[in-house]
């Protein structure tokens, strides 16, 4: 089976980069312009099996996103990577207290994206 | 291969000029509102993602800029720093600069780099000059590590883990964890300690109370290990100890690591095969050094061919030159395609018109195979059917052309905002009709001779406040600037509330310069077209903004090559106005058919001002001058379409064939063909890009029975009238 990944970005070159990327590597990807619209896109249900989000984003930002994903009961244990320039501790550490599985420093690579993403997927 | 993202540059330049225009337009209303923090949130967004984006795609000059930027935006949302003017400006300046910077990494081109390094130590010496500012420091990426002491085979590493116990609320599993870990070599002795496992009762599923020691051989270091605990190990208890096989040393990993994520810079597209030299020096036959010596010796093609008296050195200089021109031509070719984003509604429609188009295709077929007269309604249903589903399709895919002309308007707030402060004049720009769709050639062509008219308007229009409060006026002055359809075509106005054109001004310089005689009795709608002749300026002083009697001239010849007209409302002392009349598209014209013999020609209907059946003597040869027709009183060359052509005509003598009288860009000839067939509407092909460039043909069109017709270029006839005359002269 094919697993499914939501991708959270407001720059669409960014989030059509990764999806182009994921869904390479076999993912059906569904995109999402900032936190409300994932949100959104989320609260038909539907299994998810990783998401990758940006931070800075409009009407609702990442850490915040994080914070309601994690609140639903199928999103409790669902690995959320963040994606984030700022290699800066706070904003990780911001992340993480929100839930957030891992992250991604921009500027990265595919194969950097698939092996960060292989490495928190649910064995 | 981080080559894969290298199809998305030309989606991320789209992104980044939409950027910039928000952030453009965000820093002009921000001076009209500094604290507003929505706004400065998404300016700094915008200027973030331009700055990740470049990143990715490794163009260090646009991301190293825009982080400055980004910089001094973060203390401004954070209201470390106050919204001056001065660091509006230089925000604006920097903009500017960063539009530069990415236009020359599209194009290659080169860039001022005095400007940008300048504007980079303004903006680090403004948000220095802020609040605490250092806490932005920069990050410099560290080489990432190489795997290099692996080589004495491999390491046993005795590696004791105790996870945070929210380890599970974050996703994180860490069987995951032991599957990288055996990924890196042999994992052996895994104990799970279960030692802080409370009582039953005491249990939250959702916590995590094990650990686990364990045992890895491996040949990686101890930074690949630490990489699998990328995103525990700030949290968790780790210790990971090397024992040598000897067994006798071992040493402790640091606890915090700094990792840095390793980033491959693009490599260029189409790299091709290595040159020689870098695959010699890749094997080790040659040192790089060795290499570089070898290559200086090297010498140019040119400079060979030379020495062997095979071309002189002027003849390579002119090859170079040529070589430089298509050089500067592909790169402007490259900046010039260009991409469209169409609502996938509009996309949708057209498939499914499409899907009836078939069907309508599959029942005529149908209906053909087996046809009897007595199905002769059916089959005109059929085409009437048909002839809906074509238009429908080429109103639809039309529109995907379609833009909202508010694409032109957005650089002018800037614009006038930087011209009222030069001028020392108070000006108000005022938008409206920014979403009236038009054709995206059409968009990108007037932006140009609206500029010219809207600084016209600023700075010749529009009074000073003094004058203006003199004169009971407001003290700020308004240029409008809207667009509305009218008919088939749009409309633009520019308008101003200013002193008005000076009608004894312009008369004065049109007959010093010869353009109209002193007792000339002349209507204003016949002045007013006088400021569109090339060199008429009534400025009294040239200012920085216009005044060189350029520009006026340019509007008028851009605007009627996109097959528009300009006219001009004024009234002294109110104000005046520029109405631009283009059509929705350039890819359809309105054409007349005419009749030369038994060929088919197209006149574009707009240039056609009036037909007429000369009478006996009015045609007449003058030397010097050729064909020549009076007109009421107005003598025009007169061009026999047939001779143009090569054609054998119906008519031969003028007052059996029929006069069109043809206007471009203010001049008149008439054409001589034999009959007027009719008005429609065609669609252009371009000449250049099937065949090649005809002279006195603008491009070509399939008519109505499938035979193929030109249509007629007015500007390139004139061209070829003037020539004759002057060759039979």
């Amino acid at each position: 089976m094919g697993k499914t990944a939501l991708v959270v970005d407001d720059s669409r070159t960014m989030r059509q980069m990764v999806a182009f990327t994921l869904t390479n590597a076999g993912f059906t990807v569904i995109e999402a312009e900032d936190g409300k619209d994932a949100v959104k896109k989320v609260a038909g249900g539907g299994k998810l099996d990783i998401v990758v989000t940006d931070l800075n984003m409009p009407e609702m930002d990442g850490i915040t996103l994080i914070k309601e994903l994690r609140k639903l009961a199928s999103f409790k244990f669902t690995p959320i990577l963040m994606l984030t320039t700022e290699s800066a501790m706070e904003k990780k550490q911001e992340g993480k207290a929100a839930g957030a599985t891992g992250w991604i420093v921009k500027p990265f690579n595919p194969e950097i994206l698939l092996k960060t993403i292989a490495k928190v997927l649910p064995v | 291969m981080s080559n894969d993202f290298a199809q998305f540059q030309d989606a991320f330049f789209d992104e980044v000029a939409e950027h910039l225009a928000i952030v453009e337009e965000g820093l002009l209303a921000l001076e009209q509102h500094p604290e507003d923090r929505d706004l400065l949130n998404k300016i700094f967004r915008s200027a973030h993602s331009i700055k990740g984006g470049a990143g990715m795609f490794g163009f260090t000059a646009v991301s190293q800029f825009t982080h400055k930027m980004e910089t001094l935006l973060d203390l401004l949302r954070n209201g470390q720093k106050a919204v001056t003017p001065v660091v509006a400006d230089l925000l604006l300046k920097s903009t500017d600069c960063l539009k530069t910077l990415i236009d020359s990494t599209k194009s290659g081109a080169a860039v001022d780099d005095d400007v940008v390094q300048q504007l980079t130590t303004e903006l680090a010496s403004e948000s220095a000059g802020g609040a605490s500012a250092g806490s932005a420091g920069e990050k410099e990426n560290k080489p990432a590590q190489t795997a290099a002491a692996g080589s004495h085979g491999e390491t046993r590493y005795a590696i004791k883990w105790t996870p945070p116990d929210w380890l599970f609320q974050r996703g994180l599993d860490p069987l995951q964890i032991m599957k990288e870990l055996k990924a890196l070599g042999a994992l052996t002795d895994v104990t799970m300690d279960l030692s802080r496992l409370p009582d039953l009762a005491g249990i939250d599923p959702e916590r995590c109370y094990l650990s686990w020691s364990m045992t890895l051989s491996t040949a990686k270091d101890v930074k690949a290990i630490e990489h699998v605990f990328e995103f525990v190990r700030e949290d968790s208890k780790l210790s990971i100890e090397a024992q040598t096989v000897a067994g006798s040393e071992s040493h402790v990993a640091s606890q915090y690591p700094q990792y840095e994520t390793q980033h491959q810079q693009p490599e260029t597209l189409d790299a091709g095969p290595k040159p020689l030299g870098a695959i010699l020096v890749e094997s080790g036959m040659v040192t790089p050094a060795a290499l570089d010596q070898a290559l200086a010796q090297q010498k140019k093609v040119g400079e060979i061919l030379v020495e062997q008296k095979v071309v002189t050195p002027q003849q390579v200089e002119q090859a170079l030159q040529k070589q430089r021109q298509q050089e500067s031509a592909t790169h402007a070719k490259k900046s010039d395609t260009a991409s469209i984003r169409v609502d996938t509604a509009k996309i949708d429609k057209l498939i499914n018109l499409v899907g009836e188009l078939v069907i309508t295709q599959s029942m005529l077929s149908d209906l053909g195979m087996r046809f009897e007269m007595g199905q002769l309604h059916v089959l005109l249903e059929r085409m009437a059917e048909l002839e809906r589903n074509t238009r429908e399709i080429q109103e639809r895919v039309m529109s995907i052309r379609m833009l909202p002309i508010g694409t032109a308007f957005s650089r002018f707030p800037r614009l006038v905002r930087d011209l009222s402060a030069k001028a020392g004049k108070k000006i108000q720009l005022v938008l409206s009709g920014e979403e009236t769709e038009l054709d995206k050639t059409v968009i990108e062509s007037i932006g140009d001779p609206l500029t010219h008219l809207v600084r016209n308007s600023a700075d010749h229009g529009l009074e000073g406040p003094d004058e203006r409060l003199d004169n009971n006026k407001p003290e700020v002055g308004t240029i409008r600037l809207n667009a509305f359809h009218a008919g088939g075509n749009i409309c633009i106005t520019v308008e101003d509330d200013g002193r008005g054109l000076n009608r004894d001004k312009i008369v004065a310089k049109a007959i010093k310069q010869g353009l109209v005689g002193e007792n000339d009795k002349l209507t204003d709608a016949q002045i007013w077209p006088l400021i569109f002749k090339p060199g008429f300026s009534t400025a009294e002083k040239i200012t920085d903004v216009s005044g060189r009697g350029v520009g006026m001239d340019v509007v008028k010849r851009n605007i009627e090559a996109l097959g528009g007209t300009v006219t001009i409302k004024t009234e002294q002392g109110k104000g005046t106005t520029f109405t631009l009349n283009l059509p929705l598209t350039l890819a359809i014209i309105e054409g007349m058919t005419v009749r030369i013999g038994q060929e088919t020609y197209i006149v574009p209907l707009l240039s056609i001002l009036e037909s007429v059946q000369p009478k006996d003597g009015v045609v007449k040869t003058v030397v010097g001058k050729g064909e020549l027709i009076n007109v009421r009183g107005t003598y025009l060359p007169v061009i026999r379409l047939y001779e143009v052509f090569a054609l054998t005509p119906e008519h031969t003598v003028p007052t059996k064939a029929i006069l069109l009288i043809l206007e471009t860009e203010g001049e008149r000839v008439a054409v001589m063909v034999d009959e007027i067939l009719g008005q429609q509407q065609v669609v252009i092909k371009s000449m250049e890009q099937n065949f090649r460039k005809v002279e006195g043909i603008a491009g070509a069109t399939i008519l109505g029975d499938g035979t193929v017709g030109f249509i007629l270029d007015v500007r390139g006839l004139l061209e070829i009238a003037r020539r004759d005359t002057a060759v039979a002269a």
